[in-house]
């Protein structure tokens, strides 16, 4: 007897972990999900999304994925065959784009597209909301600069560069600095060197949303002068670069060492501002002009790196438009997004100025028309990983030549021919 | 007399050699927790004092304090609940693997034919499956299951139990099976001529002699199982409701920043409780490998 | 013919929770997962989603592909280093927790500790050491100034690398392999090693002659363990390197330190091909099976003889 009732109070035990937390998938009416990538704002948007669910009645569920292994992308994969995918997700271009091409809203009607320039189109047709705006360049510290006689304005080619790099290298131990460039080039940051840096390839120079390089290197016409160009940029950005951040570094140690006054200038965008405040970096920092050519090119890099996009199945369109629709159009929306998430708005009903040195420089770059557009993300990420990220790795690490790394960039954009 | 001096001799060689076999065992033994050690020390310090000294001592030991009370209320990592998860599932799969792999394995020592040879042979090879090529599968074909049945397998306790169930009693039986084979026969012969049913003779006699081999598997099956990132990760899904310690922690790694003032603090308090499980059952551990691991 | 009955009655209900879970959870998806690497399977929703077989593609797409064959090389030089490493120090630490020291029970549990924690923060733990703590170490000490050079960072060669993962891994399974082996040794008759002392037998010669061919069978047991957990490795291949730094092979720059389950895990995820991630789990697997069950075959062979 007792055995028996062991065994059904068991039993109704295991039917119960069935249940549990599965009532959860099942609720369809009155919940949004929303998944993105930046884990660094996932408490204020979950305290935003706090106030907009009680505002609006609709539970708003919040997912912030970030990781080395695996990021929005990985957990999109799984969530997908688990039956279970986000009804807001994040995306950051258009190969991405591409993989869930079948499940993303068609956004032309909504309030907020004609309040932007940067929004994710395809065909003309509106399919991302643009989540902040985003630059990077060459950030640097004013104070070291002053002291050794530099203008920062008149960093604007690579000759200029070049002579400001010497004479920084002279004045090291002055400075109190143990290299002038804190740039990254391991694997684990290859997003550096393979996203960011590489991109100065693609748009430098060119008008803002110009394409022309980018779809020559796509069809495997590579224009050598360019292309010669730019390795001579990274060449200057390694040779000037603390080897250890560089082979080895990881995103701590590179925002670190400049943080702490052991670099003049970083290779990084706004998004450092809070890693700058919680080192109580105080020291005067903007973006100088990324003088990476010959010729002169003044501007920085600029653009929506990221993007929400709405699933077409989800239970609950109409609630995730107008979740997105008021971060636009509400004062709390605006002050989450750029008082308490420290982003640069997309939009220009926004007058709100994010706190951020980094990101005030941004914002005059951007308000004087001086920026150059994100096409990195027209190449594959597997091309960018797989392919790119190594042969940058390598030059950083002296296995390869300057020749030698435009040999290798060369034959890789010939194999990637569309 | 010449014996005694002997002795001696012998005596103060073996003390001499003693002493340096013990260390040299315990420099070694320094050198293996070395790493524990640091993590440690920096759990007591702030992000940047960890990137710029990483082997000094802590300026605050109070910090440790802050940066557990950090994550032990962060909504974003949401610990406590994590914690509460990993040890129900962990505590339940357990219970499971180990009832139910023992009394298998008990049939499959006591029926010798080509068919129970065949189950336990592909049980063992099963070891060898690795996880990748079923992991995307499981998920599609829980799904499917769900929608045909109506069982809730994805996002519940019950489906990821059912997993480690499947993924742990192929370890687990091969323990077992080893052991079982020492016990002799007439105890069950003995049994069977008292009265006993089959059952009975398992539950009531088999079952209880196995403690050593179920302290073991308990302990095998359970560092993995709390430790595990992949299954949890795609049967519960990031932030959703039920969460584990391992993706809990994988919540600080952000995209670009590591906060490792954060992770190796997080580190301690997740290996905490492993080693103090441990430390108790140590002792039937090392019975239950004596008894399992040779045959 | 009743007691027959119930014997049969009695093993199918016994084993029948474990076959079902077996069942759902193992093989079904195992064949399914081989189905899926004969098709263009991608578990997202790209425009033209139709499901299409396309045969062996996958599988010489994974041997054409420079990273894959090169990923099969470091996997097997990287399982023959760990599995000689962990056994060494395995048998040697088994030998000295086995002897007369006075904090044996202390030095058994701390050995075993790192196996308690996960490969991923083991990983993390170990990167910040080679990172931070080691170069910090040259700051402080003139004497191993060499060690804060940058091109001496462990991690940033391919060489050092993998020997920084086969320490690693040595370090998180020894003290597992030390347990068996202990269980090896404290289950040789006593007797035995008197009577050897009697005839004179330094202890050198009693563990050659006696304590090692009586852990034959340990062997079998730990060489398939310490096989098989090598090949499979992945946790701490991502935390401690993510497959870097970088090398390059037949012409191409691929990942220097990307062990094949990690190969399998970017090819699904980074470059966005699971059928392909399918295809090549399939060709682990059976490479993994055959080398285990040589192994095994061999090893039993061996502890028959001895």
């Amino acid at each position: 007897m007792k055995k028996a009732l062991l065994v059904l109070v068991v039993g109704l035990a295991a039917v119960s972990l069935f249940a549990a937390g599965g009532a959860d998938a099942k609720a369809g009416g009155g919940k949004i999900t929303l998944m993105q990538n930046k884990p660094e704002i996932d408490a204020m948007l979950k305290a935003y999304a706090a106030i907009w669910s009680k505002a609006n009645g609709t539970e708003v569920v919040i997912k912030s994925i970030g990781g080395t292994a695996g990021g929005v992308g990985q957990q999109l994969k799984a969530d997908y065959a688990a039956g279970d995918m986000p009804d807001i997700f994040s995306f950051d271009g258009i190969e991405t784009y591409k993989e869930w091409e079948a499940l993303i809203s068609d956004l032309s009607a909504e309030p907020w597209v004609s309040k932007t320039a940067v929004a994710f189109k395809k065909d003309g047709k509106v399919f991302g909301f643009p989540v902040a705006v985003e630059g990077w360049g060459m950030a640097y510290n004013a104070d070291m600069l002053a002291k050794a006689g530099i203008d920062p304005k008149s960093l604007v080619n690579l000759g200029a560069y070049k002579a400001a790099f010497e004479k920084l290298d002279t004045m090291k131990a002055e400075l109190g600095v143990n290299s002038v460039v804190s740039m990254a080039a391991s694997v684990e940051m290859g997003w550096v060197t393979a996203d960011h840096n590489f991109n100065s390839l693609l748009s430098n120079g060119l008008p803002y949303g110009d394409l022309s390089a980018t779809n020559a290197l796509l069809a495997g016409n590579v224009d050598d002068t360019r292309l010669g160009e730019y390795a001579d940029w990274v060449e200057l950005l390694f040779k000037y670069a603390d080897k250890g951040v560089l082979t080895t570094g990881n995103y701590d140690s590179q925002v670190g060492a400049f943080a702490t006054g052991k670099a003049v200038f970083l290779h990084q965008g706004n998004w450092t501002d809070p890693n700058m405040k919680a080192a109580n970096a105080t020291f005067k920092m903007a973006f100088a002009p990324h003088g990476s050519m010959k010729k002169a090119t003044d501007g920085i890099f600029v653009a929506a790196p990221s993007f929400y996009a709405i699933n077409k199945e989800s239970k609950n369109v109409a609630a995730a438009k107008k979740f997105l629709a008021d971060l636009v159009a509400t004062t709390e929306g605006n002050k989450y997004m750029v008082t308490d998430a420290g982003m640069i708005p997309a939009y220009s009903n926004v007058t709100l100025q994010p706190s951020g040195m980094l990101s005030q420089s941004v914002q005059s770059w951007a308000a004087a028309g001086k920026v150059y557009s994100w096409n990195q993300y027209n190449f594959s990420g597997d091309f960018r990983q797989k392919t790119l990220i190594p042969i940058y790795n390598q030059f950083a690490t002296g296995q390869i030549s300057k020749a030698q790394f435009v040999d290798l960039m060369k034959k890789a954009f010939i194999a990637n021919k569309k | 007399m010449k014996n005694n001096s002997m002795k001696t001799n012998n005596g103060n060689k073996i003390k001499a050699g003693a002493l340096i076999a013990e260390i040299i065992t315990a420099i070694i033994f320094l050198a293996f927790l070395f790493p524990f050690f640091i993590v440690f020390i920096n759990s007591a310090k702030t992000a940047f004092e960890i990137t710029a000294y990483p082997m000094a001592m802590p300026e605050k030991w109070g910090n440790i304090l802050a940066n557990i009370a950090n994550i032990w209320t962060s909504e974003n990592i949401r610990y406590r609940s994590s914690l509460f998860s990993s040890v129900l599932i962990t505590a339940i799969a357990l219970f499971a693997i180990n009832i139910l792999s023992s009394q298998a394995a008990w049939v499959l020592v006591r029926n010798k034919s080509k068919t129970s040879n065949a189950i336990f042979f592909i049980f063992v090879a099963a070891m060898v499956i690795p996880f990748q090529i079923v992991m995307f599968p499981l998920l599609s074909w829980f799904r499917m299951i769900t929608k045909a049945t109506g069982i809730p397998l994805l996002r519940t306790y019950g489906g990821i139990v059912l997993a480690y169930v499947g993924f742990g009693i192929s370890l687990s039986i091969f323990m077992f099976h080893g052991f079982i084979k020492s016990i002799p026969l007439e105890l069950e012969e003995a049994a069977t001529i008292d009265g006993c049913k089959k059952y009975q003779t398992f539950y009531e006699i088999i079952f209880p002699i196995l403690k050593p081999i179920h302290a073991t598997v308990l302990v095998l099956n359970g560092i993995w199982i709390w430790n595990d990132y992949l299954l949890p990760l795609l049967i519960l899904g990031k932030g959703n409701v039920i969460q584990t310690i391992p993706l809990a922690v994988s919540n600080f790694a952000g995209a670009y920043v590591k906060q490792w003032d954060l992770i190796l603090t997080a580190i301690l308090l997740a290996m905490i409780p492993v080693i103090v499980f441990f430390l108790f059952a140590q002792k039937y551990i090392v019975k239950g490998m004596v008894a399992g691991s040779i045959k | 013919m009743n007691k027959k009955r119930e014997n049969s009655a009695i093993f199918w209900l016994f084993l029948a929770p474990v076959l079902l879970a077996f069942l759902l959870v193992i093989i079904i998806p195992f064949f399914m997962g081989v189905f899926y690497s004969f098709t263009n399977w991608s578990s997202s929703a790209r425009a033209d989603n139709a499901l299409k077989f396309i045969g062996l593609t996958n599988f010489t797409g994974s041997f054409k592909d420079p990273a894959f064959a090169y990923s099969f090389g470091v996997t097997i030089l990287y399982t023959i280093l760990n599995m000689i490493f962990i056994n060494f120090v395995a048998f040697a630490l088994a030998l000295l927790v086995t002897s007369q020291l006075k904090l044996r029970n202390i030095y058994r549990v701390g050995f075993f500790v790192p196996n308690l924690i996960g490969g991923l923060i083991l990983g993390y733990i170990w990167q910040f050491i080679f990172n931070n703590a080691i170069p910090s170490l040259g700051r402080i000490f003139n004497l191993l100034a060499f060690l804060n050079v940058p091109e001496n960072l462990i991690l940033s060669k391919n060489t050092t690398a993998i020997l920084a993962l086969v320490a690693v891994g040595t370090w998180q399974y020894a003290g597992y392999i030390m347990m068996i082996y202990i269980a090896a040794i404290e289950n040789v008759p006593l007797e035995l090693h008197e009577a050897a002392k009697i005839d004179g037998a330094t202890p050198f010669v009693r563990l050659m002659k006696i304590t090692i061919p009586m852990a034959a069978q340990a062997f079998t047991v730990t060489t398939f363990l310490t096989l098989v957990n090598s090949f499979k490795q992945f946790d701490v291949n991502v935390s401690l390197t993510s497959g870097g730094p970088s090398t390059i092979y037949m012409s191409k720059p691929i990942l220097g330190t990307e062990l094949l389950a990690l190969n399998i895990y970017n090819t699904a995820f980074v470059s966005n091909n699971l059928a392909m991630g399918q295809a090549r789990a399939v060709v682990f697997f059976l490479v993994l099976a055959i080398i285990a069950l040589i192994q095994v075959y061999v090893n039993k062979k061996k502890e028959l003889e001895l």
